[in-house]
């Protein structure tokens, strides 16, 4: 019984102990913040963990073989079951605050779903395939990371989609969404209440920049606007792994396979052009 | 039949505790907890984790609905207002950081990752675009569905 794991301890030692010294290195460094002007930029020790993983890889450094590499693998699904127990944990305990926020909210979080057809046939034609399946059908936060993983494999090109979107939002997203607050607050189109309320996008730090920057410019609801954005958040994290599971993955596959074929023809005709014109892809 | 997912069920005990035990050094390095506090932190998460890929591999036979909505799913029901064992559950799992299992998730995603890093840097402005352009849309679709709901019910 223990023989399969003995196994593979003794095949990917280097692995297990690589991610381990990776992981003990970027806690010691520990969250690290820019101030860049117009606000700050995070990087949490998870991102130093990626980026120096993927140096050391077969790519780059060669430090890791390509069958290490693909261990590795198998391990981020591993590793996300107890992340998942974390937030199941979450929800549960705050299940009672949440039927009390009532049905107005819970309305809303269709609207994460709005994000598909405006961000799909962009990615389309910056020329990403099935990469945009899961970089688009949601605003790819922590649960949305485990169910694309679980659902295409952690080597499949929607899990690619999804990662990068996560691992960018997570340095840029604090920054990006404070900024994107008080823009889409100036229009004067969307009621304050609405816009506490889009704040909670399923991410705890985005949600506290966005309500923080929106409780300034309107410091008549400055209580009431973080309470929403709160509990939209906790909403977004409970409703997100069905909502992505039973509409915004298969709703984003039916439009990949109706858009693909017409924007993928226009982007070969181009890139055919382009090399006429002696710019070779 | 039996034996067989006995087999996959103390496989996936053992790679919980390898991955746990990155965790649980997380835990402690990065957020500053004790290491009593952390193991139990992580016999709660650990054990869901455990339940819910089982609950999973037996209902796959009926049913194809992804791992982690059980994983997920578990951990609701036994932290919820009915569950006889809340109290315990919410009080160990509180030990463990809600970040503390993302550094073992980066640096094995890295190392997954190192096989496609030429293929990523070539892709990375897009990416930015991409990440942009979703958490826009994101935002304003939410304020819009959201705005029409608040004026429809007359709150606003």
């Amino acid at each position: 019984m223990e023989s399969s794991i003995k196994g593979r301890l003794l095949r990917y030692w280097k692995v297990y102990t690589g991610a381990l010294v990776l992981a003990i290195i970027s806690d010691m460094i520990g969250i690290v913040k820019f101030d860049i002007g117009i606000g700050t930029l995070t990087l949490f020790p998870m991102v130093f963990a990626t980026i120096i993983g993927g140096l050391f890889g077969p790519d780059l450094l060669k430090l890791f073989t390509m069958e290490e590499s693909g261990a590795a693998g198998a391990m981020v699904l591993v590793c996300l079951a107890p992340f998942m127990a974390k937030m199941g944990v979450g929800a549960g305990a705050n299940l009672s605050k949440l039927v009390e926020v009532g049905p107005a909210l819970l309305l809303q979080e269709f609207g994460n779903l709005g994000t598909i057809i405006i961000s799909l046939p962009v990615a389309l034609l910056l020329g990403l395939k099935r990469e945009a399946i899961g970089a688009c059908y949601s605003i790819n936060r922590d649960s949305n990371l485990g169910l694309t993983t679980d659902i295409y494999g952690p080597d499949a090109p929607e899990t690619k989609g999804t990662f990068a979107v996560y691992i960018v939002g997570s340095v840029i997203g604090t920054v990006f969404m404070s900024l994107l607050a008080s823009i889409v607050a100036s229009w004067n189109i969307f009621h304050p209440l609405a816009l506490g309320m889009a704040s909670g996008v399923g991410s705890g730090s985005m949600m506290t920049a966005a309500a923080g920057t929106l409780a300034t410019i309107y410091p008549d609801y400055a209580e009431v606007i973080p309470v929403l954005g709160g509990a939209s958040d906790m909403l977004t994290g409970i409703t997100g792994i069905y909502m992505g599971t039973f509409i915004g993955l298969p709703l984003t596959t039916w439009l990949y396979n109706m858009l693909e074929p017409k924007i993928g023809r226009i982007f070969a005709r181009n890139t055919m052009d382009s090399k006429v014109g002696g710019e070779a892809e | 039949m039996k034996a067989k997912v006995e087999i996959r069920f103390f496989e996936q005990m053992g790679l919980l505790i390898l991955a746990g035990t990155i965790m649980v050094l997380t835990n402690m390095i990065g957020f500053k907890y004790t290491l009593i506090q952390s193991l139990q932190g992580y016999a709660v998460l650990g054990s869901i984790a455990l339940a819910g890929v089982t609950i999973s591999r037996f209902m796959s036979r009926f049913i194809k609905l992804p791992t982690m909505m059980y994983v997920s799913l578990a951990g609701l029901l036994l932290a919820c207002p009915a569950s006889p064992v809340k109290e315990h559950i919410i009080v160990w799992a509180n030990n463990f950081a809600f970040l503390a299992p993302a550094t073992a998730l980066g640096a094995f995603a890295g190392i997954s990752l190192g096989k496609d890093m030429k293929n990523f840097g070539r892709m990375g402005v897009k990416l930015i675009a991409i990440t942009v352009l979703v958490i826009t849309g994101t935002f304003i679709m939410s304020a819009f569905v959201a705005d029409a709901v608040l004026k429809y019910m007359g709150s606003i």
